[in-house]
């Protein structure tokens, strides 16, 4: 038999005794492999949900978005003669609850406006379950029917079978609508929505010229047509068209790109638990080979070589490792079944529940990776244990670092976790930044806590004996003290970072943003309503900063002269060539205008088209003052001169464009007018009404409801964030449990002595509890420091603002770590408090 | 000439403590013969331990030649050691030292199992007949006395035919009577192998029982003589 093969044998006799010494490693493990496996399953449902569902969500194969403009007749044969279509309108609106004939409540909604064969893929929910057809039909009485939102009968106090008028057309409300199939593909909605025919959107007087209208023809190809044959041919027939071409496969870009960014976040905690359980894991190993060490002696005075001894114990950790991590993927697997369960609702997304093999192996494999980087520093030291300790009075604990090639195949499983990690990581330099952070800070925690260390053992002696001992209990040999600070400090750091982050961005929405941002937004002023729409803003006394701006839609389509899909541009500044932006233009600079190149045309310049263009994005693009731009707008292609340079603010809300143009060329386009206004609040209503009694075609938008929504996405995005921090807690946890246990031999021998000479049990337990404390206290002021740093540089840099930190809510999540501390210490110590002197005696 | 179990030449022992060096062994030189029983006698701290773990390779002099079992062993690494002890020397201790998560059969078969030796298991049994532990063979050690524990450590010395077996106060953590049935088998066993006993004790009455007894104090050989009528 060769020595696998014994040392196998032997392992297993060893593995007889059970998880007896290893409840922590095993814990530890499953934990962080559970947290894994969790988070890649319910990722990895969602993304095969949002793919399987590709035709339902995209509407079609193929879709053809236009703005402003719906398919020429040539374009619309081009996309009949692949299969078949359905077009349908979406834009924004006013709808108002008639009662009695009057406008009663009002509500700016999701208008879409379907044809006969919408929708090509997937079903629309209705209750009652009738059919599409008969629930948007148009009656004799020249009442159309609607399908709406439960939501929106809640807030204009509709029930079904109620009236309500959409511009100048009155709906009957038909049915209720439950489900949407291609909901998701139309990405974030400010209002309600509701579905009515395209006959009846005729009939309401909403579709003007130059209004923020999205068209869609989605395309039912035959079976077996390619996707990419289609792309090629409509690129050929019509090589300048405006429009985007999506398809099946990237049917909801911006919900996936989403789910695989916080599933990036949550797997990057998930490893940092793994790698806080780790230490625990190692130190739980140490502990065990520990009292294995007369064992280990004796193994070599009876002929096992140190190789053989190694292999016995790794065998035996590394089983107990694998059943660990099958225990994490079996738990992981199974949390994604309970959220559906009590959670499924609320998912926005159609999920598809099911064991993935790929997350679960990846959580298998982080595991058994940790498993062996944390477990063989201390089997490689326990190698070397000498087999002449035995005849002494106690073989001593192993020392040294052990042998570089055991050295050198721990610390490659740790760069094995981190290449794996990073090569299925979708983004990259966030992982990198991530572990590059919880590396630096737990190097940094292990760095102070030793430098405490060091102090603390240097400090002359207190003159209270408690603390006196709690001291010396914290710096002398094989203390908890570095393992917990370094470990618990790492998640608590984690959560004070998120908490921090949380206030932060609480703040910028709740407190900064109505500052700056203004009360409402118009959209869809038609130039003909342009002077009344002034009249009646001028009419409130609490108005300021009213700006009306002329409003077109446009892309990007050439810099200097290279096409924008051929042009070298930097990463974050590719966004705005992706599709339509909007354009304004304007004689004059407007106010807060902040140039940082160039100069403003003149007030009556009416020649070439000049260009205002933002200064960050000139600078992503390589363009500078002089340079030319060529916009797309309506079909026509407009190229401008780039006259001078701006600093856009986003983060103010209010009206930014990234492109204003000279008047002389584009102001012959037709457009509408974007309006912003800032109120006093107790005007709001009166605003809000008096706009939408007026101009019905016109939508508003009322700021405060925006950032209500906006603030209710934030705070379920904190919760799946403070849940991943709350793993790397436990897992510290886990952490502290484990470096008390492995000392509790000590503090056994400790208060049986102690109580020989006289102390209460209150006495030694108020010493421990002194001790945990001091340690907690030094662990959340440790991570309160690194978790106010990390935060700091992610809100100055990412967001550019100064973190606000909310003390309370920061002081209550470290207290509560040190707390905890305490507890757990002084419960695990309880049997060293209980234990009767006399029995320990004889043992000792 | 007998050929040689163990031959010490000029062996030294330092070690080094808070208090500054300790000489441990000071110069011993020493020859037996294959087969002889010999007892170390003498007072705690006199270096009769140390003594015994530089013989069996446990321990690296600080100076000096140490052959074993015709091997020089002076200069092998800890590995090399630990597999020549497989096939060549047996180890009794004190404290037993059985492995708590193997049985009584599990722990004497442990020494062919490393030695890659066959049939580990059935030869394992027959040694535990030999101690008459036969019946106990799926015990483990939690489940057996003191006694009994320190019979199935001798079997699991004596199962690889060693050339030397080492025992270390065999006898000191037992009863009087249970003390004497272990003696019984510990110099019976080795007798009926020609085996070399290398005995440590405090017991003059156990030494006198080996056929040549040293003397040792302060890391010195103080006298080597031989007994009349050995057991």
């Amino acid at each position: 038999m060769n020595a696998f093969g014994l040392a196998w044998r032997l392992a297993r006799r060893e593995l007889r005794s059970g998880l007896s010494g290893f409840r922590i490693f095993f814990a530890s493990l499953v934990l962080g492999v559970a947290a894994i496996a969790a988070v890649g399953s319910l990722a990895q449902a969602l993304l095969s949900g949002l793919a399987d569902n590709g035709r339902a969500i995209l509407g079609g194969d193929v879709a053809i978005e236009s703005v402003h403009w719906p398919l020429t007749p040539e374009q619309r044969a081009f996309a009949q003669s692949q299969g078949t279509i359905s077009q349908t309108i979406s834009m924004r609106a006013m709808s108002y609850a008639l009662a009695n004939g009057r406008s009663g409540a009002r509500q700016l909604i999701q208008l879409k406006a379907v044809d006969a064969h919408y929708p090509l893929y997937g079903n629309v929910g209705l209750s009652p379950p009738i059919s599409l057809n008969a629930a948007l039909a148009c009656g004799q009485d020249s009442i159309c029917s609607a399908a709406v939102e439960q939501t929106l009968l809640d807030r204009i106090h509709l029930a079904r079978g109620g009236s309500m008028r959409i511009g100048n057309q009155d709906f009957r409300v038909s049915a209720v609508l439950t489900d949407e199939p291609d909901r998701l593909s139309g990405g974030f909605s400010l209002g309600p929505h509701v579905i009515i025919s395209t006959g009846a959107l005729a009939r309401t007087g909403l579709v003007a010229i130059g209004s923020l209208i999205e068209y869609d023809t989605r395309v039912r190809l035959p079976p077996g047509a390619s996707i990419a044959t289609f792309r090629q041919e409509a690129k050929a027939r019509f090589p300048d068209a405006g429009w985007q071409i999506r398809d099946r496969d990237h049917a909801a870009p911006g919900t996936d790109q989403f789910i695989k960014q916080i599933s990036v976040f949550l797997t990057l905690a998930g490893l940092t638990a793994l790698a806080v359980g780790g230490v625990g894991a190692g130190q739980a190993v140490r502990a065990f080979l520990d009292r294995k060490r007369e064992e280990i002696a004796t193994l070599k005075a009876l002929g096992a070589d140190g190789r053989l001894v190694f292999l016995i114990f790794f065998l035996q950790v590394m089983t107990i490792a694998v059943l660990a991590a099958v225990a994490g993927i079996v738990a992981g697997a199974a949390i994604p079944f309970l959220v559906a369960l009590f959670y499924g609702a609320e998912i926005p997304v159609p999920a598809h529940f099911g064991f993935f093999i790929a997350p679960l192996l990846l959580a298998f494999v982080f595991g058994i990776l940790s498993a062996a980087a944390f477990a063989i520093p201390p089997l490689a030291r326990a190698r070397e244990i000498p087999a002449a300790g035995l005849f002494r009075d106690l073989v001593q604990p192993a020392r040294g670092r052990g042998r570089l090639p055991y050295l050198a195949a721990a610390a490659g499983a740790g760069v094995a976790i981190i290449a794996l990690a990073l090569v299925f990581s979708p983004s990259l330099s966030f992982s990198l930044w991530f572990l590059a952070c919880a590396g630096g800070g737990l190097i940094a925690l292990a760095l102070v806590s030793a430098a405490i260390g060091f102090a603390l053992r240097r400090l002359p002696p207190a003159s209270q004996p408690a603390l006196r001992l709690a001291l010396a209990n914290m710096t002398r040999p094989g203390s908890a003290t570095a393992a917990v600070v370094t470990a618990l400090g790492l998640g608590l750091s984690l959560l004070a970072t998120v908490t921090i982050l949380d206030n932060t961005i609480s703040h910028g929405v709740n407190e900064s943003l109505p500052g700056t941002a203004p009360s409402f937004y118009f959209v869809d002023i038609q130039p003909s309503d342009a002077p009344a729409f002034d009249k009646t803003i001028a009419h409130f006394a609490s108005a300021r900063d009213y700006r009306r701006t002329p409003m077109i839609r446009g892309r990007i389509v050439a810099l200097n002269g290279v096409p924008a899909t051929r042009a070298k541009v930097a990463r974050d500044s590719r966004w705005a060539l992706n599709g339509d932006r909007g354009i304004t233009y304007a004689a004059q600079e407007p106010k807060d205008t902040q140039l940082t190149a160039g100069h403003w045309w003149p007030a009556h310049y009416r020649g070439p088209t000049l260009v205002s263009f933002d200064a960050e994005l000139a600078r992503g693009m390589g363009l500078k003052v002089g340079d030319t731009l060529t916009v797309n707008v309506l079909g026509r292609e407009i190229e401008g001169r780039i006259a001078n340079l701006r600093d856009v603010d986003f983060s103010t809300g209010r009206q930014n464009y990234v492109l204003i143009l000279s008047p002389g060329l584009i102001d012959k386009a037709p457009h509408s007018f974007l309006a912003t206004v800032h109120v006093a609040p107790r005007d709001e209503d009166a605003l809000y009404r008096a706009v939408t009694d007026h101009f019905p075609s016109v939508s508003t938008v009322r700021v405060r409801d925006v950032i209500a929504q906006l603030d209710l996405v934030l705070e379920k995005l904190a919760f799946s964030v403070r849940a991943a921090s709350l793993v790397t807690i436990l897992a510290g946890l886990l952490v502290l449990a484990s470096a008390i246990a492995a000392g509790l031999r000590a503090r056994l021998y400790d208060s049986t002595v102690m109580k020989v000479i006289g102390a209460t049990r209150a006495q030694i337990a108020r010493i421990y509890a002194l001790e945990y404390a001091l340690i907690g206290a030094l662990t959340g002021i440790l991570a309160l420091g690194a978790g106010a740093a990390a935060a700091s540089l992610v809100t100055r840099r990412v967001f550019e603002v100064p973190p606000v930190i909310d003390w309370s809510s920061v002081l209550l999540a470290v207290a509560g770590g040190a707390i905890l501390t305490v507890v757990l210490g002084l419960a695990i110590t309880w049997s060293a408090l209980a234990a009767r002197p006399a029995q320990q005696l004889r043992n000792l | 000439m007998q050929e040689s179990a163990i031959v010490l030449d000029d062996v030294q022992l330092t070690l080094s403590s808070r208090a500054g060096p300790v000489n441990v062994l000071r110069g011993v030189s020493l020859a037996i013969p294959q087969g002889e029983s010999l007892a170390l006698l003498g007072p705690s701290g006199s270096g009769k331990s140390s003594l015994l773990m530089i013989s069996a390779g446990l321990e690296k002099p600080t100076s000096g030649r140490v052959v074993l079992a015709g091997t020089d062993i002076t200069s092998l690494d800890e590995d090399a050691l630990a597999r020549l002890r497989r096939g060549t020397i047996g180890i009794v201790f004190q404290s037993f030292h059985l492995i708590a998560t193997m049985t009584a059969l599990e722990n004497v078969a442990l020494p062919l199992e490393f030695a890659r030796a066959e049939h580990p298991f059935s030869r394992a049994r027959e040694e535990l007949d030999a101690v008459g532990l036969g019946q106990r063979a799926d015990h483990y050690p939690g489940q057996l006395s003191g006694g009994e524990q320190q019979r199935v450590a001798l079997a699991r010395a004596m199962v690889a035919r060693p050339r030397v077996l080492f025992a270390d106060e065999p006898t000191g953590n037992l009863d009087t009577e249970t003390g004497a049935e272990v003696a019984e088998l510990l110099f019976a066993l080795p007798a009926r192998l020609g085996t070399t006993l290398f005995l440590v004790t405090h017991e003059e009455a156990l030494a006198r029982r080996c056929a040549r007894i040293l003397r040792l104090k302060d890391g010195a050989i103080v006298s080597d003589s031989r007994v009349a009528a050995a057991a």
